[in-house]
C-alpha cells in the first residue's frame, strides 16, 4: 500500500465522514464529555497529563504578600506563580515567592505540638497532642486571667498582617492584655515615626508608573522592599521604557545602585546632609513649588504666609552647603547642585528612602529631610510623586462585644526615655526591658512568627534572656520550624505554612486604587500542624468567652461576604475563584490633601478650633475631660487629641489637610515639628552627627548590613532553592580598607564591635566604599533545619529527595552577633548601620 | 460534505477529515462489523476511494451474502482480537514497549496514562464503555475528537485554542500512538486471514504515518 498523500487522505476523509455522518453509528462511543482548552490550568495540565488544580492566594513569604495562583497536581502543590489579574503584583512573584513551595514541604518542619523534655535549650523534646497542649497553656492562661493579671500573658509577633492581626487582636483582647511586642523597630519603624510627624499615617508609595525622576537613598528597591515586586517592575518599566533617570546613593553598589543611571557613594549616615543641602539648592535657586508651601508648616505660627514659610526655610538650610556636605558625606559639591536642580527641574520627580538612610542615629531626621526634599518641590501625593497610599477597607467580625479592659507591662517602648516618639515601638529592646524587671516580666511569653534571638541585635544576651527560667518562666513558640528561637521554648505550637490557611490581605496598591484580596490554603495542613488563628478560637473557647466565630476560614468568609463591593460581586465564593477583587470604576487617589471640609462637620458637638495649631478637632474623642481642659491643654498635648482631628485651617479655608496617625500632629505638612521641638529636638529637619562615628581611630571601620534578592531576612534560607544560591556572605571590604590590615579575598578575618567578635573571610571588591565592611543579613543560622544551618530539627523527617543532592556545607556568617540592640533617640529604629568595627585577620 | 465546509479554509478542513478518518477506524476496530457499518464501506464511493488507496477487497467481501459475510468477520475479530487462545490484544500497556515500566501486560502503566491523559482534557469514559481504557478504538476515537475540537477552534478564529489541540495531537500522537499502533498493524498483517482487517490495518499503519509527518509539519 502506498503512502497516503494529502489528496488520498481528502477522499479518505470525506469518504469517512459521510460514513460517520449516516447515523446509528455513535451508540458505541467510549467517551463522553468535551474537550476543554481553558488557558491558566483551570482542570487538568494537558502538558503532564496529570490532575491539575489551580487556586488563586496570597504570598506571604516576605511582607510584600502578593497575590499569586498555585497548580496543586495529585495533592501536591507543585508551583507558584504571579496572580495575572492583580493589579499590585500585574502577574508577577519573585524567587523567594517562587521558592515558597520549599517552606511547605521542608523537611524539617514541626508537624506535632512538642513540649521540651530535658532542660531548656538542650534539645530534647516529646511529641504532645494538642489536647493536652491546649490543657496546659489554656490552664495557664486562664489561671492568669483569673487572678486578674491577663498583662502577665506577652504575645509577641514578627509578621501578621491583614486578617491574622485582627483575629489574633480580638483574642488577645477578649483576652485582656495589652502587653504586645512587633518586630517595626528592627524592620523600619523609624521611617514611619519620621513621616507620621511630617505628613500623618505612614507609608510612602513610589509613583513609579507616573514619575520622571527618581532619587534614591539607600533603598534597595529592586532586591528587597516592603512591597517588593508590585513597586520593583514599575521602576524597571519606568526606566526602560519611559527612560526615567534613577541616582542612587548608596555606600554599595547594591543591585539597585548598579541598574541605576548613577550610583554615587556616600558614607554612612550621611545621606541626611545630601538632602539638606540639596534642599538649600532648590530653595536658592527659586525652584520650590510655591502653591505646595501653602500646605507646609515651616514655622511655630499656623497662619504664616508663604513668603514667610520660605524665608525660614531658607534660613534654616543657609548653614548645609555643598561644600559642607562633600566634607563629611564624601559627595562632590558639585555632585549635589547638579542633582538637585536635575530634580526639581523634573517635575514629577520621586525621592525614595529606606534603612541605608534611616536605621541611624540621625535616621528620623533624614527621612524628614527626605519629606522636605519632595515637599518643596511639590512632588508629595501628586501622580509621580511621593504618594501617600490608598487604603482598602475590608468589614470584618469584631469579636465579643464585652471585652475586658486591657492591662498591659510596659515593656515594649524601652527603658524610660531612651526616644522620644517610639510610635512603632522598641522591640529590640523588649528582652533588655524584661531581664531589667522594673516594668515588670511576664508570665507567659509566647511568640509567633519571630525569632528574637536571630533577628535581633546581640544574639547572645537574647540567648541568655530567653534560657533563663528565673526571667522567662514559660516560653511558647508559635512556628512551622525548629529556628534558633524555637529551640529555646517550653511548649512549640507547630502552626502551618503560609500555603495551608485561610486570610484576607490589603497591602498598599502602587496604582493608587486600593486591591482586595485573599489568602487560601492549597493542600491541608501537614501533619498536626493548626493554623494558630484557629487554635486561638479554640483556647477562647476553652477558657469561656468565645471569639463569635470558630475558624479564620469562616472570618474569611464573614469578611468576604460582607464588604463592600466583594459582597456584590460574589463574596466569598467569588473571591476563592478569583482570589483578587478591585473597584474598577475606582480611580487613582491623589491630592486628599486638598479636600475641604465640609462646614457641617465643624459644626458637630464637641468640635472646637485649636489656635495654636489651626486644627479643627472633637475633645470628646480624646481622653480630655471636659472643653475647658482641652482648650487649656491644648490639642498637641491632649493625650488622643489626633482621634478627634477634624480638620486644618489653612487661610479662610478648612482642609482635610493631613491627617495625624500616631502622633498629635497637626493637619499641615509638618517640616516644623512643634513635636519634636517640646522634647527638646529641633523643630526643622536638622543634620545631626553619629556620635560614635565622631570618635573613630584611623583604623576603625563602619559595619553595614544588607539583603541580596533570593533570601528573606531571618526566615528563608529553610528554603533549598534560595540556600542553593545563596548560602555564603563573606565580608565586603573596600581594597583602600583592606590594603593596610594585609587584607586579600578569601583571607579569615575577625570583625570585633564593642560588644563581640565574629569569624568570617573576606571579600575585597570596590563594590562597597572605603570605610565600610558590608555584611549580609540571612545567614549564619545554626537551627533553622538541614538546608539552613545543616542541623536536623528535632523529629524531622527524611523525605525530601533533594536531602540527597544538598551539595553546600557553608551556612555564612550572621552579623547581629556584634550590632548591639541601640535605638533612634527619636523614634527607637533599630541602628542597623551605625556599628563601629575592627577588622584583622584571623 | 457539505458546501459550507467546502468553503471553510484549509486548516479546518484538513482538521475535519482528520477528524473523520479517526473516527472510521475508531469503528473499525470498536466491535465486530455491523451490518451498517458494512453496507456503508460497500458504498461503491468508498470502495473507490480504498481503491485509490491500492485497498481492494476480495470477492467474498464484495459477493457473499450479508449474513454470511458478517459471521466471517465476526469470527475474524474475534480470533485477531478477543480470543480465546492466542490473539493480538488491541491495548496498548500490552504492546507499547518502555524500560523501567510494566509493559506487556493488560492495565499497565500505559494504560493509567492514557486514561489520565483523556481525562486531562475534560472528557471522560462512559459509564458504559466496559472495555479497558488504552483499547485502540478509545485512542482513535479520542484522536478524532481532539482533531473535531480543532476544527470547532478555526472556524470560531481562535488560533490559540487551535494550537493548544495540536499541541495536545501532537503529545497523544507521539508518546501514545506512534509507540505501539504500528507493531500493532504489523502483527494483525501477519495474522489476518480475510483482507478486510488486513488491508484496514495496513490503512491505519499508513495514516498513523501521515499522521506523524502531518503534525510535525
Amino acid at each position: 500500500m502506498q503512502k497516503i498523500t494529502r489528496r488520498g487522505l481528502m477522499k479518505l476523509g470525506i469518504a469517512s465522514g459521510a460514513i460517520l455522518t449516516t447515523g446509528g453509528m455513535f451508540k458505541t462511543n467510549a467517551l463522553a464529555g468535551s474537550i476543554k482548552l481553558e488557558a491558566g490550568g483551570k482542570d487538568f495540565s494537558p502538558a503532564t497529563g496529570t490532575e491539575r488544580k489551580m487556586i488563586p492566594s496570597a504570598c506571604w513569604n516576605c511582607v510584600t504578600r502578593d497575590a499569586m495562583i498555585g497548580f496543586v497536581e495529585d495533592g501536591r502543590l507543585v508551583k507558584l506563580e504571579g496572580q495575572p489579574n492583580s493589579i499590585r503584583g500585574l502577574g508577577k512573584i519573585c524567587a523567594k515567592g517562587a521558592a515558597g513551595i520549599n517552606q511547605l514541604y521542608d523537611p524539617d518542619r514541626v508537624l506535632y505540638p512538642m513540649k521540651r523534655a530535658g532542660k531548656r535549650g538542650e534539645g530534647k523534646w516529646k511529641r504532645i497532642s494538642w489536647d493536652e497542649a491546649l490543657t496546659e497553656l489554656g490552664g495557664r492562661l486562664k489561671k492568669l486571667r483569673d487572678e486578674g493579671h491577663p498583662e502577665k500573658f506577652m504575645f509577641h509577633y514578627g509578621r501578621m498582617k491583614g486578617s491574622s492581626s485582627k483575629i489574633v487582636g480580638i483574642f488577645l483582647d477578649a483576652y485582656g492584655t495589652g502587653t504586645k511586642g512587633n518586630h517595626t523597630s528592627i524592620c523600619e519603624g523609624g521611617k514611619w515615626t519620621a513621616q507620621e510627624l511630617t505628613w500623618g499615617k505612614h507609608y510612602d508609595n513610589w509613583d513609579f508608573d507616573n514619575t520622571k525622576y527618581i532619587l534614591n537613598f539607600g533603598s534597595n528597591v529592586l532586591s528587597a522592599h516592603t512591597n517588593h515586586i508590585p513597586t520593583s517592575q514599575r521602576l524597571v518599566s519606568a526606566m526602560v521604557e519611559r527612560g526615567v533617570k534613577m541616582v542612587t546613593f548608596d555606600v554599595r553598589l547594591s543591585n539597585t545602585a548598579a541598574r541605576s543611571t548613577e550610583w554615587v557613594p556616600v558614607k554612612p549616615g550621611q545621606d541626611g546632609a545630601v538632602v539638606l543641602a540639596m534642599c538649600r539648592e532648590i530653595m536658592n535657586a527659586g525652584l520650590y513649588d510655591k502653591d505646595f508651601f501653602k500646605f507646609i508648616k515651616a514655622t511655630e505660627n499656623p497662619d504664616a504666609t508663604t513668603d514667610e514659610k520660605v524665608a525660614a526655610i531658607k534660613a534654616h538650610l543657609a548653614q548645609y552647603t555643598p561644600e559642607w556636605a562633600e566634607k563629611i558625606s564624601g559627595v562632590p559639591a558639585a555632585k549635589i547642585k547638579s542633582i538637585a536642580l536635575e530634580f526639581a527641574k523634573a517635575k514629577p520627580a520621586v525621592v525614595i528612602s529606606y534603612r541605608g538612610a534611616v536605621a541611624h542615629y540621625n535616621g528620623n531626621d533624614t527621612e524628614r529631610a527626605v519629606q522636605m526634599l519632595a515637599a518643596i518641590t511639590g512632588n508629595i501625593d501628586n501622580p509621580g510623586g511621593r504618594v501617600r497610599p490608598a487604603g482598602n477597607k475590608w468589614k470584618s467580625p469584631k469579636g465579643p462585644e464585652n471585652k475586658p479592659k486591657s492591662k498591659k507591662l510596659n515593656l515594649a517602648d524601652g527603658f524610660k526615655g531612651q526616644a522620644a516618639y517610639p510610635t512603632h515601638h522598641i522591640n529590640h529592646q523588649i528582652l533588655k526591658v524584661i531581664k531589667d524587671g522594673k516594668a515588670g516580666r511576664p508570665d507567659i511569653y509566647m511568640w509567633y512568627c519571630y525569632t528574637p534571638v536571630y533577628a535581633n541585635g546581640e544574639c547572645q544576651e537574647n540567648i541568655d534572656i530567653l534560657k533563663d527560667e528565673n526571667l522567662m518562666p514559660y516560653n511558647v513558640c508559635i512556628n512551622a520550624y525548629y529556628d534558633e528561637s524555637a529551640a529555646l521554648a517550653d511548649l512549640i505550637l507547630p502552626n502551618p505554612s503560609y500555603l495551608e490557611w485561610w486570610d484576607w490581605e490589603d497591602h498598599v496598591s502602587p496604582k493608587q486604587i486600593p486591591e482586595y484580596y485573599i489568602r487560601q490554603p492549597f493542600v491541608k495542613p501537614l501533619g498536626e500542624s493548626r493554623d494558630f488563628k484557629d487554635v486561638v478560637c479554640d483556647l477562647a473557647e476553652r477558657m469561656g468567652f468565645p471569639l463569635g466565630f470558630k475558624t479564620a476560614e469562616e472570618f474569611v468568609k464573614v469578611s468576604c461576604d460582607t464588604t463592600p463591593g466583594i459582597k456584590e460581586a460574589g463574596g466569598f465564593e467569588y473571591m476563592k475563584a478569583n482570589g483578587v477583587w478591585h473597584d474598577p470604576k475606582a480611580k487613582p487617589k491623589y491630592f486628599g490633601y486638598k479636600k475641604e471640609v465640609k462646614a457641617d462637620a465643624l459644626k458637630e458637638e464637641g468640635v472646637i478650633l485649636d489656635e495654636a495649631t489651626g486644627v479643627y478637632w472633637n475633645w470628646k474623642k480624646s481622653t480630655a475631660k471636659s472643653e475647658a481642659e482641652a482648650k487649656e491643654m491644648g490639642y498637641t498635648k491632649t493625650k488622643n487629641a489626633l482621634k478627634g482631628y477634624v480638620g486644618q485651617k489653612i487661610g479662610d479655608m478648612v482642609y482635610e489637610g493631613f491627617k495625624p496617625d500616631g502622633v498629635n500632629k497637626s493637619g499641615y505638612f509638618e517640616l516644623f515639628s512643634e513635636l519634636l521641638k517640646i522634647k527638646n529636638f529641633p523643630a526643622l529637619p536638622t543634620y545631626v552627627p553619629i556620635p560614635e562615628h565622631e570618635k573613630m581611630g584611623p583604623k576603625d571601620l563602619v559595619l553595614t548590613t544588607y539583603k541580596v534578592s533570593v533570601q528573606i531576612h531571618s526566615r528563608s534560607t529553610n528554603c533549598k532553592w534560595l540556600t542553593e544560591m545563596y548560602h555564603d556572605n563573606p565580608a565586603k571590604i573596600n581594597p583602600i580598607s583592606a590594603n593596610p590590615l594585609g587584607i586579600k579575598t578569601g583571607d579569615a578575618i575577625k570583625v570585633k564591635s564593642q560588644i563581640g567578635e565574629i569569624k568570617t573571610t573576606a571579600e575585597v571588591t570596590e563594590e562597597v566604599i572605603p570605610g565600610i565592611v558590608a555584611i549580609s543579613h540571612h545567614l549564619g543560622h545554626w537551627e533553622y533545619g538541614r538546608y539552613a544551618s545543616g542541623n536536623k530539627a528535632p523529629m524531622a523527617g527524611d523525605d525530601d529527595p533533594d536531602l540527597k543532592h544538598k551539595w553546600w556545607d557553608s551556612y555564612g556568617v550572621h552579623p547581629n552577633w556584634i550590632i548591639p540592640n541601640s535605638p533612634d533617640p527619636i523614634n527607637g529604629q533599630q541602628r542597623w548601620m551605625d556599628t563601629v568595627v575592627q577588622v584583622t585577620k584571623a | 460534505m457539505s458546501t459550507s465546509t467546502m468553503e471553510k479554509n484549509d486548516t479546518a478542513t484538513m482538521a475535519r477529515q482528520r477528524s473523520d478518518i479517526y473516527g472510521f477506524l475508531a469503528m473499525v476496530y470498536r466491535q465486530e462489523v455491523t451490518s451498517d457499518f458494512l453496507e456503508q464501506i460497500k458504498d461503491p464511493r468508498f470502495l473507490g476511494v480504498l481503491s485509490d488507496l491500492e485497498i481492494q477487497f476480495d470477492d467474498d467481501f464484495l459477493l457473499k451474502p450479508e449474513k454470511e459475510l458478517l459471521e466471517d468477520l465476526a469470527v475474524e475479530y474475534a480470533r485477531l482480537f478477543l480470543g480465546p487462545g492466542r490473539h493480538i490484544s488491541p491495548h496498548e500497556s500490552i504492546h507499547h514497549e518502555k524500560d523501567n515500566s510494566k509493559w506487556g501486560q493488560l492495565w499497565g502503566d500505559s494504560t493509567v496514562e492514557v486514561k489520565k491523559f483523556i481525562e486531562a482534557t475534560g472528557l471522560e469514559y462512559q459509564p458504559d464503555y466496559k472495555g479497558l481504557p488504552d483499547h485502540i478504538s478509545v485512542e482513535l476515537e479520542f484522536m478524532q475528537q481532539l482533531t473535531l475540537r480543532e476544527e470547532q477552534a478555526w472556524d470560531d478564529a481562535d488560533t490559540e485554542g487551535a494550537d493548544s489541540c495540536r499541541n495536545i495531537e501532537k503529545k497523544f500522537i507521539e508518546e501514545h500512538l506512534i509507540p505501539w499502533v504500528s507493531a500493532f498493524c504489523e502483527k494483525i498483517m501477519q495474522e489476518a486471514e480475510l483482507p478486510f482487517y488486513r488491508d484496514l490495518a495496513a490503512l491505519t499503519r499508513k495514516f498513523i504515518e501521515f499522521e506523524q509527518d502531518e503534525i510535525n509539519r
